[in-house]
């Protein structure tokens, strides 16, 4: 009851106040068109606002970065669907199936389907974080430490491997691969320098936005130039015809896991949105009756993703505003908010700030529901873009990808190494090998090598240690049971089935992003 | 033990000037410099450009963030922050290095440039190859448990208790070779005899997170990162590594209280420019980043981060006597430890 009371309270004092509704959905659109624009995602935005917030009042402030964070998370996916761009990281498994949906001429689907389920994944969160901020923030950070997300991690790759590749073999290689890449630059725990090869900008690593617009965007745009050369280019067909309920209710399941997976994510510090993403699709193509259809347009792919991504939003809030301990980067940049305003996020937050805690509150849970009504009005606009010939759209996807790739870090190396990523990425298509597998080992790869090392550590080098800890151990056999089972459908499935998955030469036209 | 007697004479100084605890600051160090000055020839014309080698979120990005604000309230000069996060401030300072040296250039920097030059002499001296502009926080580390801790209370059973473990007990922090956090506890593991294992988080969150959820006993950290926990309640300081007890933390024992005989190494972080840039220009700003450490605004935020427990201002011959004393210190240390000094 009191729950209700505070929530109510804190959504009179949101709309009771002009200055409030104008900062509330001056938020919901920014972070959308930011979120939805490559490169300059909500976090620039956020970057740009951050200074400005020591003029707002701590309500406002607080609420104006929760609100981003909500929108932003969402607005990464329009064009991920409509041109394999994906806005943020997290929007980048939405890319798998999004994009060859808007292929398909079902870009409207693939949209109302990213709307509905990031609607509905970020209310059922913030919904969650408002009941139990508290009681699960203590459980999150006790029961995970390194050698838990460690097991994760691997959990995570061993079903990765089988996500968008011909082979079984291509699957792990293509993990390898970015597994290898993520060992460049220094070593996150005792800070050895790793094939820098003398050049000291490569010392900061290879980061996976820029090799997430390489392998996405750069070699996209090949490989449609490459089908405008041969004359085989078709534009992608206009469809705004919206997902029905029928379609929705039957992937229910994968909304609820989908949920509680992104939720998990989301509550882990450091881990956030981007994993809740990749895992939400993963166990999607896990669980599904056939796997095989992912990749090539398949609507759940896309529920699996947007639904995991902001239900990882709500979640993420949890560890900041309960322990202070900010998730990622958007959730440490409002750590700098509070603390402009003399405060700090963590337990006295409750204590001395109960209202601008259920102010925020009530800020994302009306964002979250908002997504669902502007998401709607907007999508029909935004689809239109798909009418812009290529000629014109491919250089405007080039420069908005090279801004994006800069702007991380302030890199030059970032754009070379977006290019590159952009010119491997053409021909690892085309070879069945999976550019989603080396993404997802660029990214798991980072954290999973520093949780080992951590992991390691903790246990006294011994590694009969993860036995006495029950979540890492489950989530390891978990992990070799996905493995064992990989193995046995490439070896002994595979004899029986006339029609092999895989083939090092695949047909035209080549497979789509993710594949 | 061996180290402390070894470079003594060095970090005494160090230690003398950074000792000024429990001073009350009434008047600020950079008062006596006059509240304006003339733009040499119009310089500057345009904004400043501040290369932070960190990501903004971070210590190092906080105080660029304040510094940059107070710079700008006093002469009214926009500064533009350039976060080049990675290889440990290698690449900022890499891409500082290479812009030009016309002093619309700016880096901020802490003591890993100065740990980094020990170790590689190849590695730009902060002291000689840059012109510091001013050293603006200088703090002290400490060891952390949780308030509710039930198996020790303070830094003397926290220790029997780790001997006890015979090497099993944990400890979170930042141990990348040669890092002031990894020798500080050489010379601490040195000067118990405790055996513990340090476990390395390169970010603060997971690093308190690991504390506060019981994944570690123990946290070696900086109190200004971990007010907020301090605040609350949820963690507790058992040991200061200062000779003498700041006034902020009269209750928790010192080095000299705890009987470990070693020089405390500090974390700082200050600004600098290019070292070929016009006199003049280098005059100006000097005085803007020096006065702006008196602005309110940016004293505000060094009290709430505890950067006034120790005198944290120098000036520019102040930071290179400082980073000088720090370099020799870790060459010292790092010999000692068996790396291969360069």
């Amino acid at each position: 009851m009191d729950t209700w009371n505070n929530f109510l309270q804190g959504t009179i004092t949101l709309f009771s106040d002009p200055i409030g509704i104008l900062i509330f959905f001056g938020g919901v659109i920014g972070g959308m068109l930011f979120g939805a624009i490559p490169g300059v995602s909500m976090l620039t935005l956020a970057a740009i606002l951050l200074p400005f917030t020591a003029h707002l009042s701590p309500e406002h402030g607080i609420m104006l970065f929760s609100v981003i964070y909500c929108t932003g998370v969402y607005g990464g996916a329009i064009t991920a669907i409509l041109f394999n761009i994906p806005g943020a990281p997290e929007n980048a498994p939405t890319a798998f199936d999004g994009y060859p949906m808007t292929q398909n001429g079902q870009a409207g689907k693939a949209v109302g389907a990213a709307v509905m389920c990031s609607a509905l994944g970020g209310v059922v969160s913030t919904i969650i974080m408002m009941i139990a901020t508290a009681p699960i923030a203590d459980w999150a950070i006790s029961a995970f430490g390194p050698p838990e997300i460690f097991a994760l991690v691997f959990f995570g790759l061993a079903v990765a491997a089988s996500v968008g590749a011909k082979t079984f073999w291509k699957g792990w290689l293509s993990i390898l691969i970015g597994l290898m890449v993520a060992v460049v630059g220094l070593d996150p725990v005792g800070g050895i320098e790793r094939y820098d090869f003398e050049m000291p900008y490569l010392l900061a690593g290879i980061h996976f936005i820029p090799t997430i617009l390489g392998f996405f965007a750069v070699s996209e745009i090949f490989v449609q130039a490459e089908k405008k050369v041969r004359g085989s280019y078709q534009a992608p067909k206009m469809s705004v015809d919206f997902p029905s309920l029928q379609e929705l209710i039957a992937h229910k399941f994968a909304v609820v896991r989908s949920i509680v997976i992104g939720f998990f994510c989301g509550i882990l510090p450091g881990i956030g949105a981007t994993l809740a993403a990749f895992m939400g699709y993963n166990e999607a193509v896990r669980w599904s009756k056939t796997p095989e259809e992912f990749g090539k347009g398949k609507l759940e792919g896309v529920i699996s993703s947007e639904t995991a991504n902001n239900a990882a939003t709500g979640a993420a809030m949890i560890p900041l505003l309960a322990l202070g301990l900010p998730g990622g980067a958007l959730t440490a940049m409002m750590v700098g908010v509070f603390q402009m305003h003399d405060m700090e996020p963590g337990p006295l937050v409750f204590l001395n700030s109960a209202d601008l805690v259920w102010v925020v509150f009530a800020a994302m849970f009306f964002a979250n529901c908002s997504i669902l009504l502007i998401g709607f009005l907007e999508t029909k606009t935004i689809i239109n873009l798909l009418r812009i010939p290529f000629q014109f759209l491919a250089p405007m996807i080039l420069l908005l990808a090279t801004v994006g790739a800069y702007a991380v870090r302030g890199l030059t190396i970032d754009v070379v190494v977006m290019f590159l990523a952009g010119v491997v990425g053409f021909f690892l298509r085309r070879s069945g090998y999976s550019v989603a597998g080396i993404v997802l080992g660029l990214i798991l790869g980072k954290i999973g090598e520093q949780t080992f090392a951590q992991a390691m550590q903790m246990l006294h080098f011994e590694w009969s240690g993860f036995f006495n800890r029950p979540i890492a151990l489950l989530l390891l056999v978990a992990g070799l049971l996905t493995l064992c089972g990989s193995i046995y459908g490439a070896f002994f499935k595979k004899a029986s089935a006339p029609a092999p998955t895989g083939s090092d030469h695949p047909p035209e036209p080549p497979p789509p992003a993710g594949g | 033990m061996k180290f402390s007697k070894n470079l003594a004479a060095s970090a005494v100084a160090l230690a003398a000037m950074a000792l000024s605890a429990n001073t009350a600051y009434a008047a600020c160090a950079s008062d006596n410099l006059p509240s304006g000055m003339d733009k040499p020839g119009g310089y500057p014309q345009r904004a400043l450009t501040m290369v932070v080698p960190y990501g903004p979120a971070g210590g190092s990005g906080q105080v660029a963030q304040a510094m940059a604000q107070a710079v700008s309230d006093l002469t009214g000069v926009s500064i533009n922050r350039d976060h080049k996060p990675g290889g440990s401030g290698t690449v900022g300072m890499t891409a500082f290095m290479a812009s030009p040296a016309d002093g619309y250039s700016v880096l901020e920097h802490i003591d890993d440039a100065s740990s980094a030059h020990a170790l590689d002499s190849t590695r730009p001296n902060p002291a000689t190859d840059l012109i510091p502009l001013v050293t603006s926080q200088i703090t002290f580390s400490q060891v952390y448990i949780r308030t509710n801790e039930d198996r020790f209370s303070d830094w003397d059973s926290f220790v029997k208790w780790v001997k006890a473990q015979n090497g099993k007990a944990t400890i979170a922090n930042v141990s990348k070779e040669g890092s002031m956090e990894r020798v500080t506890m050489k010379f601490m593991t040195d000067a118990t005899g405790m055996k513990i294992q340090q476990i390395s988080f390169d970010k603060g969150a997971p690093r308190y997170g690991a504390l506060a959820g019981g994944q570690v006993d123990a946290l070696f950290e900086q109190p200004g990162d971990v007010r907020k926990f301090l605040d609350a309640g949820k963690f507790k300081p058992i040991l200061t590594i200062l000779k003498e007890r700041p006034s902020a933390f009269a209750d928790v024992p010192s080095l000299t209280d705890a009987g470990l005989d070693f020089e405390p190494l500090f974390r700082f972080r200050g600004f600098y420019t290019h070292k070929g840039v016009p006199a003049e220009r280098v005059e100006w700003l000097k005085w803007a980043f020096q006065k702006a450490y008196c602005q309110p605004s940016y004293q505000k935020y060094n009290e709430s981060k505890f950067m006034t427990l120790i005198e944290s201002f120098r000036d520019t011959a102040g930071t290179q006597e400082l980073i000088n004393t720090t370099v020799k210190q870790y060459r010292g240390v790092y010999k000692q430890m068996g790396l291969e000094v360069k």
